[in-house]
């Protein structure tokens, strides 16, 4: 039973990673799509796509029916479900394999399973894996007499990347964790069933890829780290764990091939266990899919995971044996994530303008510069891949890479992964689950730091200079901000990502060089500008000074020689819209990009609008999203940090909550409606504080 | 395609005589410098404090928030009123400055020199920024406010001084629009100024305009009234109709004004540049060295030229003949041009060959700059006998009946009746630029207090007096220094005979800007000959 044409039931990086090994191995391949997605990269990898419609996951690739018959229309012979979506739906692979197609993956009845994590774990103690209890959730309740022990967490019993997951510290947080879980398992898996077990402070993640086939055969392909999460979501994954000692490592190991081989396991499969500080093992669950964080396995063992999944479901025997698997020097992955770390890790939706990633590295990915982030699906740009003969090599390798890298239109959380691969606690392997809380700093990274950042804001600055020159349809021979009689510099004020304003003023002169060439040169000065105090008198003058030279300039890039360093700044100057002059009323954002790091800056507006300034009078939507709860009606008189609301987007939950004392005045969305960013949600009046 | 050939530059730039001619200008232009420097704050600390403290910009201030972010200002006189009892600036700014992409003539009120009221020299500074928006069609900006005019010097001012309302509102016959915004005071006959423009934005809280401020109100009919219900800002955008548009504060006047700027969806109505924009083959900066300081050592004009056009290019005219005029076409910053450059004094042949060539750049729509580097016309029964006046009549004829826009360089002196021939300030050219070691009169002051001796030497021989040498040495001497005053850049640019010195570095940047002014009108020459062969 070989596989000639196989459709692809996903979208994104893994549906493009998928078909480029499918071509490789000569398989053609079927795509389909959303109609979000009809122009995506992933629908132009595969020789032929079916537009399934829809816009929603619901809507498109959750429709089982509409996948196969997409199948069976372009003369499919294969499903390969990639993960997420049906990938663990085991209605689904009955399906797929009643309507005679080849079902990439475990069987239906391991996916049923092993998809129930209650399940899976009583099989893992039953095949002698190594893990801890587990306590029992009912209607909400915990069942029996079993003591729930603090700090405890709460999964769902379907699905898995952290959807449906909650921590618990104490006892009075428990109900409402219980119900939160389950509400957002039901959203996102149909099912709300949830239990509780141990939560292991400062535990490392630690998975096993398993590949087995239909003769029998099990092994595994070492071990994945993937300690360093967000919201319970990983984002810094790698191959071979740097944090267990060797017994730990074939405790893993050989248990993840015992409940393998228990439940006769067929295709590729991860078993996720949490490793406590002192060598405590919890069996978490297996996944029965291909994983996400799977290229540091192939890295690491120069095997292609999906090559292996096609024959295995072809009914091949695995092509090796435990002992042919050779781990070969340390990969790092990170999860390039459409999401704003330093503001709580909110998603971020856009236009992707730019779409460039550092060299040296594999990068999976499933969008380019003109693709289009929504809130419909999960908030994964890319996976950038480092391999090397040592971690810390491997850590170099990754670091530099994303510090070349940018990627414009849409926030993503390159900052943090550049901060994360350079700090000491990464590059000693301590990472537990909590590392990302434990260290702030790399959440809201400074980024590049004193030349480095001065060269970069300066390339911003003489971006947008060079621009206004190109464009000036007045006098476009006359030097920059040429006077007769000078009374101050030209003057620009910028705003960092944090809110930060950056004061710039320089002046600039050109020299005549022979052979017809202008050199110009800027004197600038960092900081405020003098302001006049209450006497009228300015404030002293003390900004630095630097001398810049400008040594090469075009669109897109200006080299800059600041006190004699030269440094290469690349600048993606971006408009608020068309025709609307930057220095009206609209902010200029640029992105910069040198060898030191990526920052992105925005020109203040040289003019207020003043109508637009009046208050809102309420919670605006901080996101594009959907209304999935409303906590109060018109007239109720709420308190400062009251819920108001409640409103998803890329399957996270965010609460609106009243600033202040005030009175409802109008609840302006209901549940199931779609909200815009800066849409008044909630309009308060808000009461009169005592003081007035 | 280009106009004419490289010139080769002769000059060496690292000859001592080159050096030191190089210090001499730059210490000439040290004193300018020192002028331009005094300019922006001559209303003294005080003031400037004092206004600062009421959260208003400065004229210049509100000018840089004005302009399109890095594009340039030319200033214009702004040394007039230098050597009278004006200050030096004569408590006004005035230049060409880029709105929205559109060249505009903008001009503003120092509030902090007594008020920002006028005096005669403002008055003649304001007139000429009127008729360079006129003759280039420059739609005008005024940042006013202003107490009107300076009572004490009224005698001096207020019959001439009404013409500026008029001014404004032929500009807006001829479709030339005017905005003003009003950052404070529009007095009694400065209310006329937002009164006569085509647009007005009035600062709320800030601006006001009355013919009469509540003093004077109360002396004419008794009526005690506050400022705001007199003449305010809001009063006048919701009440009299004076103000179109009512602005929250200086930068929303100014954002307000940028935006009727858009609206006017304007266009120059003359060709424009159409050379290759390519510096020259030699570094302008040595526009500071070419031209002798003192203006009594002659240079080459050539090589002001190999520096001041596009790639050094230039056709020359009629190069054997006549050689002390230097004619012939080039560009500047791609505008075309005809040059007249003096080599010093003109004979016959220089006056009969500038009359052709002008006649010529007629025919051909061609802006013609003059740079004026002349000792007069020549003298002597040899010229005389030559037709020297009757030669010297063509090339004034020629110039004053010249229909396309003249330039003024003054790379040196300009003496004589030359001033006239090379379309001197009495000929109305649309723009006169000076460098530092300008020199202009009648003649040289060693000449004219040498011609003034011999006057007293004749005299005094027809009456049969004897001469006092010691008192006629001490009289020609005390001529020749007040004449040598009143021959300097400083002093011709403090009575607005030209519209600024300049540092020679910047000519093709000034030039640059005055060529893209003049060509928001029609660039057309005189019709009514063909060109005649003198």
């Amino acid at each position: 039973m070989s596989i000639s044409r196989l459709l692809i039931a996903n979208r994104g990086e893994i549906a493009v990673r998928i078909a480029r090994t499918a071509h490789r191995l000569g398989i053609d391949t079927v795509g389909v799509y959303s109609e979000p997605d009809r122009n995506a990269l992933h629908v132009d990898s595969v020789d032929v796509a079916i537009a399934l419609g829809g816009a929603t996951a619901a809507d498109s690739y959750l429709r089982g029916d509409a996948v196969i018959a997409a199948a069976l229309a372009a003369g499919a012979d294969a499903i390969h479900p990639g993960y997420g979506f049906l990938a663990e739906n085991a209605a689904f692979a009955r399906a797929v394999i009643d309507a005679g197609l080849v079902w990439v993956g475990p069987t239906p009845e391991q996916v049923t399973l092993l998809g129930d994590k209650v399940a899976a774990k009583r099989a893992a103690l039953a095949a002698g894996v190594p893990t801890t209890s587990m306590i029992d959730v009912v209607d909400g309740k915990v069942v029996g007499d079993d003591v729930v022990a603090y700090p405890a967490l709460v999964k769902a019993a379907a699905g898995g990347g952290g959807r449906g997951m909650r921590v618990v510290r104490s006892a009075d947080e428990l109900d409402d964790a219980v119900a939160a879980a389950s509400r957002e398992a039901l959203s996102a898996f149909g099912d709300g069933a949830v239990f509780i077990e141990p939560y292991l402070e400062r535990g490392r993640h630690v998975e096993v890829q398993i590949m087995g086939d239909r003769h029998g055969n099990v092994i595994h392909l070492g071990e994945r780290e993937c300690s360093i999460q967000r919201r319970n979501q990983k984002i810094v994954e790698e191959s071979p764990s740097a944090g267990i000692p060797q017994e730990i490592r074939a405790a893993l190991c050989d248990g993840a091939v015992a409940l393998a081989r228990h439940v006769g396991y067929e295709g590729a499969g991860t078993v996720e266990f949490m490793v406590g500080a002192d060598g405590t093992i919890t069996f978490l669950e297996v996944n029965t899919r291909l994983q996400v964080e799977h290229p540091v396995t192939e890295a690491v063992t120069g095997l292609d995971l999906v090559e292996l999944q096609l024959r295995v479901a072809a009914g091949d025997p695995l092509p090796i044996t435990q002992d042919e698997v050779v781990i070969s020097g340390h990969a790092i992955e990170v999860r390039v994530v459409a999401e704003d770390p330093a503001a709580g890790w909110m998603p971020s939706t856009g236009h992707i303008d730019r779409f460039d990633i550092g060299s040296g590295v594999r990068v999976d990915t499933g969008v380019r510069a003109g693709s289009v982030i929504s809130s419909d699906y999960d908030s994964l740009v890319a996976k950038v891949i480092a391999h090397a003969p040592t971690r810390p090599g491997a850590a170099r390798q990754l670091a530099r890479a994303l510090r070349t890298s940018q990627i414009t239109g849409i926030r993503t959380n390159l900052d943090t992964l550049v901060a994360i691969c350079a700090e000491a606690d990464f590059l000693a392997a301590d990472t537990p689950t909590a590392y990302l809380d434990e260290h702030p700093a790399v959440v809201a990274p400074l980024g590049p730091t004193g030349d480095d950042r001065v060269a970069l804001l300066l390339g911003a600055v003489f971006a947008l200079e060079f621009e206004h020159r190109s464009t000036d349809r007045g006098a476009p021979f006359a030097p920059s901000g040429w006077r007769n009689l000078r009374t101050q510099g030209q003057r620009q004020v910028w705003t960092e990502v944090t809110g930060e304003h950056l004061h710039v003023e320089y002046t600039m002169a050109q020299a005549w060089q022979p052979g017809g060439e202008t050199l110009r040169t800027a004197t600038v000065r960092l900081g405020p500008w003098p302001e006049p105090d209450e006497t009228g008198a300015l404030s002293p003058d003390d900004r630095p000074e630097l001398t810049v030279r400008l040594l090469e300039r075009f669109v897109g890039r200006q080299t800059v020689e600041i006190d004699g360093r030269r440094q290469v700044v690349d600048t993606d100057v971006v408009h608020p819209m068309l025709g609307l002059d930057d220095d009206g009323v609209g902010a200029v954002t640029v992105h910069v990009r040198s060898s030191a790091g990526a920052l992105t800056l925005t020109r203040a507006p040289r003019f207020l609008l003043h109508d637009a300034e009046s208050a809102t009078g309420g919670p605006i939507s901080p996101l594009p999203g959907t209304v999935i709860a409303v906590h109060v009606a018109a007239g109720d008189a709420v308190v400062d940090g009251q819920l108001l609301m409640v409103v998803e987007a890329m399957k996270m939950e965010h609460k609106i909550v009243a600033s202040g004392d005030a009175t409802v005045a109008e609840v302006r969305f209901a549940v199931g409606d779609r909200v815009d960013t800066g849409e008044l949600l909630v309009a308060l009046e808000h009461h009169e504080s005592e003081e007035s | 395609m280009t106009i004419g050939t490289v010139l080769r530059s002769r000059l060496d730039t690292k000859s001592d005589e080159y050096r030191e001619n190089l210090a001499a200008m730059e210490q000439l232009w040290d004193v300018v410098a020192a002028e331009l420097a005094t300019v922006p704050t001559i209303g003294g600390q005080r003031y400037v404090d004092r206004h600062r403290t009421r959260g208003k910009m400065l004229v210049r201030e509100r000018i840089e928030a004005l302009i399109d972010p890095d594009t340039p200002f030319l200033e214009l006189s702004p040394l007039a009123g230098w050597g009278t009892q004006d200050p030096v600036g004569v408590g006004s700014c005035a230049g060409i400055g880029i709105v929205e992409g559109v060249e505009c003539a903008i001009s503003g009120s120092d509030m902090t020199y007594r008020g920002g009221s006028g005096n005669p020299t403002t008055w003649k500074k304001g007139s000429r920024f009127h008729e360079i928006a006129r003759e280039n069609r420059l739609p005008v900006i005024v940042l006013n406010e202003s107490a009107g005019a300076d009572l004490p010097r009224q005698a001096d001012l207020f019959i001439q001084g009404g013409a500026s309302f008029k001014d404004l509102t032929q500009l807006s016959k001829l479709g030339i629009p005017s905005i003003t915004m009003a950052f404070g005071p529009n007095t009694a006959g400065g209310a006329y100024t937002p009164g006569m423009s085509d647009y007005t934005v009035f600062v709320k809280g800030k601006g006001t305009a009355y013919l009469g401020g509540p003093p004077l109100v109360k002396m004419a009919i008794d009526e005690i009234v506050d400022e705001e219900t007199l003449g305010g800002a809001e009063m006048h955008s919701r009440t009299s109709g004076l103000s179109d548009y009512l602005a929250v504060d200086e930068m929303d006047a100014i954002r307000i004004t940028r935006s009727i700027v858009r609206h006017l969806r304007w266009t120059k109505l003359g060709p424009g540049a159409s050379e290759p924009d390519d510096p020259p083959l030699y570094d302008p900066a040595e526009l500071m060295g070419c031209a002798s300081a003192d203006v009594r050592i002659p240079f080459d004009i050539r090589e002001v030229l190999a520096r001041l056009l596009d790639g050094s290019r230039f056709e020359e005219f009629k190069p054997l003949y006549g050689d002390k005029l230097v004619c012939g076409w080039g560009s500047i910053h791609g505008f075309p041009v005809g040059i007249l450059g003096n080599n010093g004094i003109l004979f016959s042949e220089e006056a009969s060959k500038a009359a052709q060539f002008i006649q010529l750049c007629n025919k051909r729509d061609t802006p013609l700059a003059f740079l004026h580097n002349i000792t007069g016309f020549m003298v002597g029964s040899k010229a005389e006998q030559g037709g020297i006046i009757r030669n010297g009549a063509k090339m004034i004829n020629a110039v004053s009946n010249s229909t396309v826009p003249h330039f003024n360089l003054m790379v040196g002196a300009s003496y004589g009746a030359g001033n006239y021939g090379m379309a001197g300030k009495a000929y109305n050219p649309r723009f006169i630029f000076s460098w530092p070691n300008h020199r202009v009169a009648v003649m040289g002051p060693k000449q004219l207090a040498g011609v003034m001796e011999i006057v007293a030497r004749n005299a005094a021989a027809g009456r049969g007096i004897e001469i006092d040498e010691d008192a006629l040495a001490a009289q020609t001497a005390g001529l020749e220094a007040q004449i040598e005053h009143e021959s300097t850049a400083l002093y011709s640019t403090g009575r607005l005979w030209d519209d600024g010195i300049i540092h020679p570095a910047d000519s093709r940047t000034v030039m640059g800007m005055a060529l893209s002014a003049v060509h928001g009108n029609v660039v057309q020459g005189a019709t009514e000959y063909g060109v005649w062969r003198h």
